[in-house]
Parts: C-alpha cells; structure tokens; sequence
C-alpha cells in the first residue's frame, strides 16, 4: 500500500535527536536517506568567545514556510518520500545542533535535494539567532541567503 | 464643482516584533488602529516608524510579513484586515 508522503516540521527548546529525525522520514520503500545537522561553531573573533546562542521564530510562519519549502522540494524531486525539520528555539549550548534535517528517497541520486532545502531554510524561515559572547556583548546574525541582510555585524551592548 | 467623498476604510492590526526588532521596540506585539487600507507597505513602514521611532536603526534591512507572506518595504498594495498580523521580520537566521 503507497504511503503518502510526510512532511514533519518542529521548533524544540530541548536539544534535537538525529535518531529521533532519520526515523521519521524512514520507510521499507526507501533506499536512501539523506541528513543534515547544522551545529554552531566556537568562534573567536575580535578578543570575544561565543558562549551560546539564543533563537527565536515566528512560529506560526515557520510551519507555512517550511510547507512551503517542502513543496518547492517536491516539484524538483517528485521521487523524494519524507522530509524532516526539527530546529531548536531558546537558549543553544555552542556545540549543540541547532538544526536538523532528513529526506528519504528511494534512491541517492536525490541526494542533492538536502542542500537545496538547506540554503531556502536559511533563506525564509523567520528564525533568527543571536551570538551571546563572553564580554555579555550580543549580536544578531544575518543569513547571506536572506535577500534583506546587509551582511554587517551590528554588536550589541549590554 | 464636483467634489467626490470616497469611502475611507481603516483595519486595526497586531504588530508583531521579532529579534532586533524587538529589542528595539521593547514589544513582543502592540496593536495598531485605524490604519488606512489599502495601504503601500512603504507607507506601513512609515507608520510603524511614527509609532516606533527606534526602527528606524532596521531601515534598508527590514521586511514585514502580513498574514505570514513577506512583503518587502515599497509600493506593493496592501489590503489590510481587522486583525491582520503584521511583523516586522529582521535579516534571518535560521539554521
């Protein structure tokens, strides 16, 4: 019997289980699964440390934006199966995972459709994230993918 | 002289700030009555800016998103609803 596809989308304060993320989009009919975990690095820059991130979303329009990249992906990829979005909201551990994505496919020639969702994630997901650094400095990071970021730091006193 | 009344329409809608926005702001979300509709988003700006003086640090780095679409600030027409969301949407950065 054909299972529909399934497109799972989730905003977690807790921290994101891959495991928790490959099982959701497996099935007997796929042969390949294709993951993403995005995790923030320990940048120091200019005599300041990253000591966490703090996140944010227009929650409502995350799970229209992201249905919507879901169906962008379905058009390129029509062979593709499911397609998981876990991503973490609140206060981020530098290290931990911040994102976590996964497609399955019957096949891995879709394989490139992971980067594609990728880059539109962080080109419209209204998620925003903010560096908080050892000086008690904070700045909000813009996307290069979001067509209204300027690409400058603004910093941020306390 | 031939003087035409229009019939002016007005919406009161839920701003919502997000990120810088609403550090800016000092708000999570605030109402705004008797906004003119239609409306061009970049005349919504300029309201949002009366309102919220301090957004004015997010000028050329800012869209708004009404009912979860994003709109970018110019001449696009705007058909505003009572109880419309509108947010004020700082450069993302999700993942």
């Amino acid at each position: 019997m054909e299972e529909p596809p399934r497109d799972i989308f989730r905003l977690s304060h807790d921290w994101l289980s891959v495991q928790e993320v490959v099982d959701s989009v497996s099935s007997s009919r796929c042969g390949a699964v294709s993951v993403f975990i995005g995790a923030t690095r320990e940048d120091q820059a200019e005599g300041r440390k990253v000591i966490g991130l703090q996140y944010e979303a227009y929650e409502a329009m995350v799970q229209s934006e992201l249905s919507r990249l879901a169906g962008a992906l379905r058009a390129r990829w029509p062979s593709l199966l499911h397609v998981c979005i876990h991503h973490r909201l609140g206060w981020v551990k530098v290290g931990e995972a911040s994102v976590v994505m996964a497609i399955s496919s019957p096949h891995r020639q879709d394989g490139q459709a992971i980067q594609h969702a990728v880059t539109q994630l962080k080109a419209s997901a209204p998620i925003w994230k903010k560096e908080v650094y050892d000086t008690h400095q904070s700045s909000w990071k813009e996307n290069s993918e979001c067509s209204w970021s300027q690409g400058e730091e603004l910093l941020t006193d306390p | 002289m031939n003087i035409r009344w229009g019939r002016s329409e007005f919406a009161q809608v839920t701003v919502l700030y997000f990120a810088r926005s609403a550090e800016l702001t000092g708000l999570r979300e605030e109402q705004l009555v008797a906004v003119p509709t239609p409306i061009s988003s970049g005349d919504l700006w300029a309201l949002l800016l009366r309102k919220q003086p301090r957004l004015v640090a997010l000028q050329g780095r800012v869209v708004l998103a009404v009912r979860r679409q994003y709109v970018a600030i110019g001449n696009q027409q705007l058909h505003l609803q009572d109880g419309d969301e509108v947010a004020v949407v700082p450069p993302l950065s999700g993942g």
